[in-house]
């Protein structure tokens, strides 16, 4: 399960996102009547399909997946915990309808009404990650009802169980996360390109848009970020206790960066910087920081999971500080000359900031979901509790299966779109007859043009 | 209020399974019709006219089983728990096949040499079998009775492999067969008119659609007596209870279709398919009622939080008012493709 989600959310950043730079970028070619502004929508609204194809799978799996892997868990809180998923459902239709609307209107619709169509993609996009985090939330910071007699909730509460205490930083931070990374993946296939020479306008604009947006969301994910920590020092006291693996609780507690907590409550390998754990989490060194040995080491993460989430948790921060410095360089070179940065570790950097920004969603994920152990829902119901009582070989066969299927799926995703660039650039070399073949028809999979 | 909420939601969640069965039917049929048309003539004809008829339809019609799932465990916790807890075998082989499919009918696109490409044909095929045999075998297993509350009431495999879950797979694999073959009627006259040669598909698939209805309601009538066996209180409401109207309208739908073609009338045959094939779904559903599962929990009983029920209706209310007129823009815009081409 955990492994289904983490795939999943590699193809969300994409799907919520690349819709927005898509529009903009149509925006773009259409206000300066720029031909290569408008090739570079066209291109990306065909992986915009792909991947919204390949989503819709994987999503399709996962809805069923609750039910196989974890029926007791639904079977008590499905309706205080599912109502999110009604929403995501719906929106995710209507994304795909639309995709499948801005696909076909590319030559059949005028491309004023085509364009504003298109908008109605990013909002709906927003909206099913939405979605998606009333359900997280709600496990996290859950809220909105009594416990009846049977352990069921009772008198549930709409508004409560949809807007839980973590509601609202989640879902900036993922917001964010998701725009900045899509923005930084796709800015660093042009940055690749740009660094092997093929410095044209082409590849400027298909580098200047997403990357600037990715500036100026990354400094913003920053301060975000760190209101979140904060909310889950209040909130949920043991995984912060784990992400910043602090044993003994005290006040002056320093910050570990890196570093291993060993099972007697010792931290090796690791650099303390003195008090400041204490000063970022109540603004003075003197709060004080619970720590792991205060809760009962069954209600708590164990010393292996809070070394797991402590170091997610140092790697997402740390790329969240590189991509703040590549921004800094992006900002200073503009105000400068008026120009992208000339040196070519500059784009070697956004070269790799695309991929940086998926380990940060990754280590992210990590943090939140493996913080939370051992409880599927927080103090409510561990995660032993959820499982399907089946005979655990049941349990590896399935996540065998699942393996060698994902890694079929990946197969074809990425080789589909390194076919679909190959094929571009032959378009762009003008090695064969340009447009007779529209981008949006050259995708073997996905919505096309009846 | 609350009562009537609930038999609302659980109205939701049955047209949800009804609309993946009639278009998700029609794409799995269309993958059937592939799997056989290795022993026939015009081979490659008949895969180029299913993947021409297949390619725009992707993997939209899941979003119809996400919803089922979706409105059955935020509507009905105690069902969903139950039913995944004593059939969860077959749910991981529909998933399978689900996944298998998508990715070979895409593979085939792009494979390159014949051996791979009928490779990619065989998976495509099977796993079109497989997929909709196992959805309908879950129906047929609740049906039966042998889905409990919070768990089967005999051994796993043996409320899987129940006669009339196996029953229900069969009815599902002829429908899907009808329904694809009957809408393929409809794709290769438009393929035909578009392109203005080939061999003669709407004949081919004319009598297919034939061959597939009378099996479709040969099945079906053992199903029933079947029912009657196993399962008293489903049978009586199909037989005498609100199912009935429902199995009278699938039984005319499904001979009317087979009249049309059979005389070589082209119109209404598709609706009259979804007709079909719909109240097939209906029939079972409607002939359930009160119960979610028969003799054991009741729509009531199995309800999750009214207030929560209620906002999922609202929800679900709202989002067709979107949804529909979206989806009537697309299907104009397809529409005009067919034309300028």
């Amino acid at each position: 399960m955990a492994f289904t989600l983490a795939y999943h959310i590699i193809l969300v950043p994409l799907g919520v996102a690349l819709p927005l730079l898509t529009v903009v970028m149509e925006g773009i070619g259409l206000r300066r009547n720029d031909p290569v502004a408008l090739r570079l929508a066209r291109r990306w609204s065909v992986v915009m399909a792909v991947q919204f194809a390949v989503g819709a799978v994987t999503g399709t799996i996962l809805s069923f997946e609750f039910g196989i892997l974890w029926p007791r868990m639904m079977g008590r809180f499905g309706d205080a915990f599912g109502i999110g998923f009604g929403i995501e459902g719906w929106a995710f239709f209507l994304e795909a309808i639309f995709i499948g609307i801005y696909l076909y209107g590319w030559k059949r619709l005028p491309p004023k009404l085509h364009y504003r169509l298109g908008w109605v993609l990013p909002p709906s996009g927003v909206l099913g990650a939405f979605g998606v985090i009333i359900a997280n939330s709600w496990m996290n910071t859950p809220a909105g009802f009594q416990l009846g007699p049977d352990g069921r909730p009772i008198n549930v509460d709409v508004v409560g169980a949809i807007f839980t205490p973590a509601l609202g930083y989640e879902f900036w931070h993922l917001i964010v996360a998701l725009y900045m990374t899509a923005s930084f993946m796709v800015a660093s296939v042009y940055a690749v390109g740009w660094l092997r020479g093929r410095q044209d306008r082409y590849h400027r604009l298909g580098f200047t848009v997403p990357f600037t947006i990715g500036a100026v969301l990354a400094p913003i994910q920053f301060v975000i970020g760190d209101i979140a920590t904060r909310a889950v020092f209040e909130g949920q006291p043991a995984k912060f206790a784990a992400m910043e693996i602090t044993w003994k609780t005290q006040s002056h507690n320093p910050e570990w960066l890196g570093g291993v907590l060993q099972a007697d409550g010792s931290v090796v390998l690791g650099l303390p910087i003195p008090s400041l754990d204490s000063l970022l989490a109540g603004f003075s060194s003197d709060t004080v920081v619970k720590g792991l040995s205060t809760f009962n080491s069954s209600d708590r993460p164990s010393v292996v999971d809070a070394n797991f989430v402590h170091l997610s948790f140092d790697v997402m921060v740390g790329l969240g500080s590189i991509a703040c410095l590549l921004t800094l360089w992006y900002a200073a070179a503009w105000i400068r000359h008026r120009d992208l940065p000339r040196s070519k570790w500059f784009f070697r950097g956004a070269a790799l900031a695309g991929v940086g920004s998926y380990i940060a969603i990754e280590a992210g994920w990590i943090t939140t979901e493996v913080g939370r152990q051992p409880w599927i829902v927080y103090n409510l119901m561990r995660v032993t509790d959820a499982v399907n009582p089946v005979d655990p070989t049941y349990i590896w066969i399935m996540f065998g299966t699942l393996l060698v299927v994902y890694a079929v799926i990946a197969f074809f995703f990425v080789t589909l779109l390194l076919r679909l660039s190959a094929r571009w650039r032959v378009d762009d070399e003008g090695r064969r007859g340009d447009e007779d073949l529209a981008p949006e028809e050259a995708a073997p999979y996905g919505p096309r043009p009846a | 209020m609350t009562t009537l909420v609930s038999y609302g939601v659980a109205g939701a969640l049955l047209l949800a399974v009804t609309a993946y069965s009639t278009a998700g039917g029609t794409d799995y049929g269309a993958g059937i019709w592939d799997l056989l048309a290795g022993r026939f003539r015009h081979t490659g004809e008949v895969r180029a006219l299913i993947d021409h008829a297949m390619a725009p339809v992707w993997e939209a019609n899941n979003v119809w089983l996400v919803f089922s799932a979706v409105i059955c465990w935020t509507g009905f916790p105690l069902l969903y728990e139950s039913v995944f807890l004593s059939l969860y075998p077959l749910f991981a082989l529909a998933l399978l096949a689900l996944i298998l499919r998508g990715a070979f009918f895409a593979f085939r696109k792009v494979a390159t040499s014949g051996n791979s490409r009928l490779l990619a044909s065989r998976v495509f095929g099977l796993s079109s079998l497989l997929a909709p045999f196992s959805f309908a075998a879950a129906l047929g297993a609740i049906a039966s009775g042998k889905v409990g509350v919070g768990g089967p009431v005999v051994p796993v495999w043996q409320a899987c492999l129940d006669p009339l879950a196996i029953a229900f797979g069969a009815v599902a694999l002829t429908a899907t067969a009808f329904s694809g073959a009957s809408f393929l009627v409809g794709d290769s006259r438009r393929y035909r008119a578009s392109h203005g040669q080939g061999p003669d598909l709407v004949e081919y698939f004319r009598r297919r659609t034939v061959v597939a209805a009378v099996a479709l309601l040969g099945v079906s009538l053992v199903v029933l007596l079947l029912i009657a066996a196993e399962s008293p209180t489903v049978f009586r409401g199909m037989v005498a209870g609100l199912g009935l109207p429902f199995a009278i309208t699938a039984v005319l739908a499904v001979l009317a279709v087979a009249t049309l073609m059979w005389r070589r009338v082209y119109r209404w045959f598709r609706v009259l398919t979804v007709v079909g094939v719909g109240s097939f779904v209906f029939a079972w559903g409607f002939g359930q009622v009160p119960y979610v599962l028969p003799g054991r929990l009741t729509i009531q009983q199995a309800a999750g939080a009214p207030a929560i029920e209620a906002l999922l209706l609202v929800i679900t209310l709202v989002a067709l008012l979107l949804v529909v007129p979206s989806l009537f823009l697309l299907y104009t815009l397809d529409q005009r493709s067919a034309l300028e081409s």
